[in-house]
């Protein structure tokens, strides 16, 4: 796959086919652009301090079981989200996934 | 040139013996702890989850001459207003007294922890920053160029590998020369960057042999001002510039907030509501408030997102470019797919798997402490017998010290040591590794259903080694709701001097399936209380947001060092008063003091528990510490002579009494952290719930079983 790099919102266009879709539907593995995080301000900011802002990569990793939590992988670190504010995020995924 | 010279070296013998305060801040788990402790010999506890370091830690050292007051931060992500570590950091941090902060980053994780050296540089203190785990990155094939970090961010950048204590010593020579030259020369700083060049990377260089690469990529960074990568986009730049000229004009020096002007207008424009409410005490100022205000609508209107989002994103893209520049990495060679530490990760995030490891981790904690307990158990028993022989306790002070003082001692370190010890190792173990996230992950659903989010999970895992740090550390919790609720949980798991109780009584002669038994009726009554309490307190269960930590080799210094300190606390703190007390029953039994405080419990000991009068008064010193109320049974036994505590309670009343003990209340030590951490009407409550609820079952359990043998 070739490396894509984002620096400004408006590169996104340039990628052709892409699907925009809450973070909790897309693919394990796969490298996805933030949107934007929808949640409340406290949690924004949190998310914020981690790396998760609008333009940065992230990876889905992981799901715990029973619709528990999500592992992402952001700028080399490893975040543990819970599924509600994993919903409120909107990523951009370049694969068509299977929902 | 040689009158200078001298000038300045007089200056600087007259700053010798000057006391400077040196603060370390920095992102949770990058070893800030383990540099606190290489520097003052103390004991700060080291754990691999987020969060551990609840209140700051101060220890001092003398270093050439110069006495050096050390204070270790809590580990957090940003200086926003958003959570009370930040704050009560960022107040500390600007507050005169600290002269310089080690910022300590993790070499393997640049683009996060830099983002908190961005917000650090605002306040614009002296900073030397303390790049850690370099060992681990350079086994990653990637290193970092050091004067290049340094040009960029202007300030000292060392080296360091905290575990083995790699650069610590640099660390403080930097540091010292920098709050030496802030204080007398602070226009020659230019100067001091080119003195010292290579000559502290050298033992670094030695241990952990640097990446070879061909210097014709590293040519590239010679040049150029970097200087705009540490300021923001220019709509935001322009913002802070006018905003700060605002502040300039209106309010002068800012030296009374004890904020540089420039950070005041960067946290007015962030909608920061402490400093918000810090320049709003006075009434002039509220044409700067408004007027920032203004500026942020204007900056949210224009960027189409909220303030925090564009100046979060700005520091991230600056990172990315500096990244770009500092760090290198060596294509030639290629990473190892998967190393151990990922399949180990793999496998304990597993879902099915996961809760199978988990569950072992747990039982066999117990079973492994149980096993080397009862074998160091046996020989110390072995040994105060032996002792026994030889001596005449025919006297009554013969009698009082020998079975009181010597019995007790040999009653504590034979039924209480020798299981704590292993017990403290064990949960050491698997706290250093890096385990207790991946058990928050995976039970984060389940422990929604109690009103909590999994990080409580961690300080329940914890609370089995002792509820008193376990209770502080739900401090971690974001919500006033979810700590009281955490709290609550943790003071119900059986800690380390509880299993004492149970092993010693009900494991030692009814067999582990009882000790089972207990364990399942403690984990009822935990989801009790927690279906209870999430159901009556206000608000709603938040969402887990935690970092995973990658797993490492427990370091064996650490550990070890860790339950010795453990240990020797357990000691100093209970076997004085376990002897003390053994003293004081033996005069009582003697003089039969007991009787009356144990007959005003009988209702609750005798008639609900169905237990001997006795065990009223070993209850109440139970409060003090737990392990008292099996460690006081067994000096009963031997001083009235009966030798074994099988002779003096049934196998029932052993049961029932392990139970109590495990849930009547917290101890004294754990009331005190919980009002600390809550207020006393919470703490006490706790306590009353707990009682109540140990009397309830306790009494179900007697006269059920009762009933049954009767009936």
């Amino acid at each position: 796959m070739n490396e894509i790099k984002f620096n400004d919102s408006d590169q996104i266009s340039k990628i052709g086919k892409t699907l925009i879709k809450c973070l909790t539907l897309c693919q394990k593995n796969e490298d996805v652009i933030v949107l934007s995080v929808n949640s409340g301000m406290k949690a924004k900011n949190h998310l914020a301090n981690l790396g998760i802002v609008p333009g940065s990569i992230i990876k889905k990793k992981k799901e715990a079981p029973l619709r528990g939590p999500l592992e992402i992988e952001v700028k080399g670190s490893k975040i543990v989200i819970g599924r509600g504010i994993a919903s409120k995020i909107l990523v951009n995924c370049n694969k068509e996934c299977n929902i | 040139m040689k009158d200078c010279c001298s000038h300045k070296e007089r200056k600087k013998n007259q700053f010798i013996g000057n006391k400077i305060n040196i603060a370390l801040a920095g992102n949770p788990n990058v070893g800030k702890s383990v540099i606190f402790n290489q520097l003052t010999g103390l004991s700060q506890t080291i754990g691999n989850w987020p969060g551990k370091t609840v209140e700051k830690m101060e220890g001092h050292l003398n270093f050439l001459g110069h006495n050096i007051n050390i204070v270790d931060l809590p580990g957090i992500y940003s200086l926003s207003a958003y959570s009370l570590e930040e704050i009560v950091s960022r107040e500390y941090i600007a507050s005169d007294e600290v002269d310089l902060i080690i910022n300590v980053i993790d070499a393997t994780n640049l683009e996060r922890n830099l983002f908190f050296t961005f917000q650090l540089l605002e306040l614009k203190i002296p900073i030397v920053i303390a790049v850690n785990q370099m060992d681990i990155l350079r086994k990653r094939n990637k290193d970092i160029n050091f004067e290049m970090f340094e040009q960029i961010f202007k300030v000292p950048v060392i080296p360091v590998v905290a575990v083995h204590g790699v650069g610590v010593y640099q660390l403080l020579e930097e540091a010292i020369e920098l709050i030496y030259e802030h204080k007398f020369n602070p226009h020659k700083k230019e100067h001091r960057k080119k003195r010292r060049t290579h000559h502290h990377h050298f033992k670094i260089k030695h241990m952990y042999p640097k990446l070879e690469l061909n210097t014709s990529s590293r040519e590239l960074f010679q040049f150029p001002d970097l200087s705009p990568l540490l300021s923001f986009g220019k709509e935001v730049e322009e913002k802070i510039q006018l905003l700060e000229d605002n502040i300039e004009q209106n309010i002068g020096d800012t030296e009374k907030y004890h904020y540089p002007s420039r950070f005041i207008a960067l946290k007015l424009l962030e909608n920061d509501r402490e400093i918000e409410k810090l320049i709003s005490k006075d009434i002039h100022n509220s044409e700067i408030i408004k007027t920032s205000k203004d500026y942020r609508k204007n900056l949210e209107e224009y960027h189409g997102e909220e303030i925090s989002t564009i100046i979060s994103s700005e520091i991230y893209q600056n990172i990315n470019k500096i990244i770009d520049s500092i760090l290198i990495i060596d294509t030639r060679k290629e990473t190892k797919k998967q190393s151990i530490t990922d399949i180990i990760d793999h496998l304990t995030t597993h879902s099915i798997l996961g809760y199978v490891i988990l569950a072992l981790v747990l039982i066999g904690i117990y079973y492994f402490t149980f096993i080397i307990g009862d074998f160091l158990g046996g020989l110390v028993d072995q040994l105060y017998t032996y002792l026994s022989t030889d001596i005449d306790t025919s006297t009554v002070a013969g009698k009082i010290l020998w079975e009181g003082a010597v019995g007790g001692f040999f009653g504590a370190v034979g039924g209480v040591l020798v299981y704590v010890i292993p017990f403290f190792l064990l949960i050491e173990i698997l706290q250093d590794s890096g385990y207790l996230p991946r058990a928050a992950f995976l039970l984060d659903k389940f422990m929604h259903v109690l009103g909590v989010h999994g990080k409580t999970i961690i300080t329940m895992i914890l609370g089995f080694g002792c509820n008193v740090p376990a209770c502080a550390g739900c401090r971690i919790m974001e919500t006033e709701r979810e700590k009281k609720i955490s709290i609550a949980l943790t003071s119900l798991i059986p800690c380390a001097a509880t299993m004492v109780v149970v092993m010693g009584l009900v494991g030692e002669y009814l067999g582990i399936g009882f000790v089972g038994l207990l364990f399942l009726i403690n984990f009822i009554v935990i989801i009790f209380v927690g279906r209870i309490l999430n159901k009556t307190m206000p608000g709603e269960c938040t969402e887990l947001i935690m970092e995973m930590h990658e797993y490492r080799k427990p370091n064996t210094r650490v550990i070890i060092k860790q339950t010795w300190v453990r240990t020797r606390e357990f000691v100093f703190r209970s076997l004085p008063i376990i002897i003390l007390i053994g003293i004081l029953l033996e005069v009582m039994y003697i003089f039969s003091v007991l009787e009356s405080v144990n007959i005003i419990l009988t209702p609750i000991t005798v008639f609900c528990l169905g237990l001997p009068a006795v065990t009223g008064i070993f209850l109440i010193y139970g409060i003090l510490r737990k392990e008292l109320t099996f460690a006081l049974l067994e000096v009963l036994a031997v001083s009235i002579g009966v030798g074994s505590v099988s002779l003096l309670l049934s196998p029932i009343q052993m049961f029932v009494f392990s139970l109590v003990t495990m849930l009547y209340i917290p101890c004294f030590a754990t009331i005190i952290i919980i009002a600390k951490q809550t207020n006393w009407k919470y703490a006490l409550q706790i306590s009353l719930l707990e009682i109540t609820i140990a009397i309830i079952i306790g009494s179900i359990v007697n006269w059920g079983y009762f009933l049954i043998v009767n009936f």
